[in-house]
């Protein structure tokens, strides 16, 4: 009995500060909501209004039919679902390799990608735009991808190595006595097992291709070639933003991503997890 | 198992070949195929047949992509310069505003910076000093015809170290502003003159709406606060710009930093000047500020936004200096790293033709050229003329290569002010002694 009121006790608080955490994080989404649904004059009207005084799909409209936007839609797309593909790829075979075969310098080499992990992105931007530039990989959609895969391995590759160590090595063996080939048992034994880690790897790469800007924006010079980030940035003027148009192409960006995250979330949280016990 | 993964996989494989089928000649995303490649060799291969075809020049500037601005360049003024040279063509690229800087610093390091860009007049010096920019003074043979025939101030923005880097594209400067119905209200019959006026008229304001303030800005940056030191006769730094010691911390500045916040304590200016509350342009347009000063792109966005709400224009308020406000605008530059300077120059002609410069100022970019100002088109124009009356005394931000950390430091001393931090006086010998070490360098 006593243990029991204990418990409710305890969940009651426990529900309350998830409620409030859950009305912070929301809250200013539906206020983005709001606004892409408000015509200019009342963008900024003082007291703000939650509701819409005559909502209006305008904005949306005007977004989507805007200069090329479906362009750096389709640009958008294409680099995501490409960069994803090939970090997934990667990143397996790469994580297959620390967890599961012996060679010589394997720990400082893994140690070395995740120092890049840990490297913020802007801080290499002029020596690896120098690096681009020689490779003849700026103001491409190709060499876009390449920086973000290369910009996404490292997560992912940690990920996938706390997940596929904690499979248990005599699968391994058994397939190995079976005279199954490394090849085989990272691609028949070994991805099959780590589905919930390849989703939070996909997960995190997507959104980190779909996301990216300062990158973008920096090495794409031909407008047709913009990804979805910098197209919306050049909604922005210097003395002036229309913010209702600004969110309602914010909105379109954000939707394609939170699909992405509810087909893949209940393996996300299982991978999530795995990888944060595992260290 | 396996259907799950399917499950997943496939709705992306699907989408991906959906939306490549719907886009033929998209550029490919992965792979890198082989043709490319052969083309650029052979046009490597071949470099005795050498002007053939069009050259492209490449044009970056900072107009919102969605603005009238951009759509006046971009359908009808390009089109036109293409036109009448049909061996050039011009890529315009239009860049968010505060990452300009970065992504043209960037590239220049890179080695592929754009032929042309249109900077904001404050960057030119600093990108000249790194040594970016094309002296035009020396590489236009008919330099001096366009030197001749634009305003002075803008011209100045482009010197720096004994050469002009470039030529002024447009210029502006900021009037006051007032909010009618708020005036009629608190029965103020007419703009402030001095800076004493805005004493009586901050009373007649708060009687009406104790809630309503005089006048808002948008911060302590120098763009806001110049036009106040200035009228106050105060000054940053002197003429050669080798010291802010006696200027920024003269008395002039100090009477102007004083009264300003004597007038954010009074509630008559606005807390959005440290940032808390709805911003200057959208709370005079809700009557809650009853004036802003700003400059001729309001009118646009207020013919959009407000069209109810009417603009009423006069000079800034007059102090002991007069009444001086600050010059803002653009220079276009030519680049060092640029292969067709000819070409590019051929484009900075044509920017400066009256003909570029009238078909601007119908989308509010006020022209540079000292011919247009009797033209009928400005003549006319029903808000171009306070601008060009405020350009004869509005002054330009110091040239200096550190003038971006200058106006963070300006910045932060008129922060700590009207916080109530650190008296005037104390902040502003703080402030002139960082500037100090700074042009020392």
């Amino acid at each position: 009995m006593v243990y029991s009121k204990q418990k409710l006790v305890t969940n009651a608080l426990l529900y309350t500060l998830l409620i409030i955490g859950a009305v912070i994080t929301v809250f200013p989404f539906l206020y983005m909501v709001s606004t892409s649904l408000k015509g200019p004059v009342y963008v900024f009207e003082y007291p703000p209004r939650f509701m819409p005084p005559e909502p209006t799909l305008h904005n949306f409209v005007v977004a989507w039919t805007s200069k090329r936007f479906d362009r750096y839609f389709l640009n958008s797309v294409l680099v995501t679902i490409s960069t994803t593909l090939l970090v997934v790829l990667f990143s397996s075979m790469m994580a297959f390799a620390f967890a599961r075969l012996k060679f010589v310098f394997k720990r400082p080499l893994f140690y070395g990608i995740m120092i890049f992990m840990m490297m913020p992105a802007m801080t290499l931007i002029v020596p690896q735009f120098m690096l681009a530039s020689t490779l003849n990989l700026l103001n491409s959609l190709s060499g876009l991808v390449l920086v973000y895969v290369a910009q996404n391995l490292p997560l992912s590759t940690f990920l996938l190595t706390g997940f596929l160590e904690q499979v248990p090595r005599e699968l391994e063996e058994a397939a190995r006595i079976d005279g199954a080939s490394s090849w085989t048992i990272y691609w028949r034994i070994m991805l099959p097992l780590c589905k919930p880690a390849l989703a939070t790897a996909a997960i995190f790469s997507s959104l980190g291709a779909w996301d990216e800007y300062p990158w973008a924006l920096t090495v794409l010079n031909d407008p047709l070639k913009r990804t979805l980030p910098v197209g919306i940035a050049a909604f922005h003027g210097v003395f002036y933003s229309d913010w209702g148009l600004v969110f309602a192409a914010s909105l379109i960006a954000i939707a394609p991503i939170i699909t992405l995250f509810i087909l893949l979330q209940r393996y996300f949280i299982k991978g999530a997890i795995s990888g944060a016990i595992k260290g | 198992m396996r259907k799950k993964i399917l499950a997943i996989i496939a709705p992306l494989i699907l989408m991906a070949l959906l939306l490549t089928a719907c886009a033929p000649g998209a550029t490919p995303t992965v792979g890198p195929s082989p043709t490319p490649v052969v083309v650029k060799e052979t046009v490597v291969v071949e470099p005795t047949l050498a002007p053939a075809g069009p050259v492209t020049i490449t044009f970056w500037h900072t107009y919102n992509e969605v603005s009238p601005e951009n759509e006046m360049l971009v359908e009808t003024l390009i089109p036109m310069f293409e036109e009448q040279h049909p061996n050039i063509k011009v890529e315009s690229l239009p860049v968010p505003w505060e990452d300009f800087r970065r992504k043209l610093l960037t590239s220049i390091s890179g080695g592929v910076a754009p032929d042309l860009a249109r900077l904001d007049i404050i960057w030119v010096p600093e990108f000249a000093d790194v040594g970016a920019l094309t002296a035009l003074d020396e590489a236009m043979s008919d330099f001096d015809q366009y030197k001749d025939a634009v305003f002075p101030g803008p011209l100045s923005s482009n010197y720096w170290a004994g050469h002009y880097y470039g030529l002024p594209l447009d210029t502006n400067t900021k009037v006051w502003l007032h909010n009618q119905e708020m005036y009629d209200a608190a029965g103020i019959t007419e703009p402030p003159q001095t800076m004493d006026d805005l004493v009586g008229q901050c009373e007649a304001i708060k009687k009406v709406n104790p809630d309503a303030y005089l006048f808002a800005a948008d911060g302590t940056w120098a763009w806001v606060t110049l036009p106040w030191i200035w009228s106050f006769g105060g000054d940053i730094t002197d003429l050669d710009v080798t010291k802010a010691s006696g200027y920024l911390n003269g008395p002039k500045t100090v009477a102007a930093y004083e009264f300003w916040l004597e007038m954010y304590n009074k509630g008559c200016f606005a807390p959005v000047i440290l940032g808390s509350g709805i911003d200057p342009w959208s709370g005079f347009a809700q009557d809650l500020y009853a004036s802003i000063d700003n400059g001729p792109w309001m009118y646009p966005i207020f013919e959009a936004q407000f069209p109810d709400k009417e603009l009423h224009a006069s000079l800034f308020p007059a102090g002991d200096g007069g009444s001086i406000n600050v010059v803002g605008g653009e220079d276009i530059v030519l680049f060092k790293q640029s292969e067709h300077p000819e070409e590019a120059m051929e484009f900075i002609r044509f920017v400066l033709s009256p003909q570029y410069q009238l078909k601007m100022a119908e989308v509010g970019q006020l022209p540079v050229r000292l011919d247009l100002i009797e033209s009928d088109y400005i003549k006319n124009h029903p808000y171009c003329g306070i601008f060009l009356e405020q350009l004869r005394t509005s002054k330009s931000r110091t040239a200096h290569p550190a003038w971006q950390k200058m106006d963070e430091i300006i910045t932060n001393a008129g922060q700590l002010i009207l916080r109530g931090e650190k008296m005037a006086q104390e902040a502003l010998d703080d402030a002139a002694a960082q500037i100090d070490a700074l042009l020392e360098q």
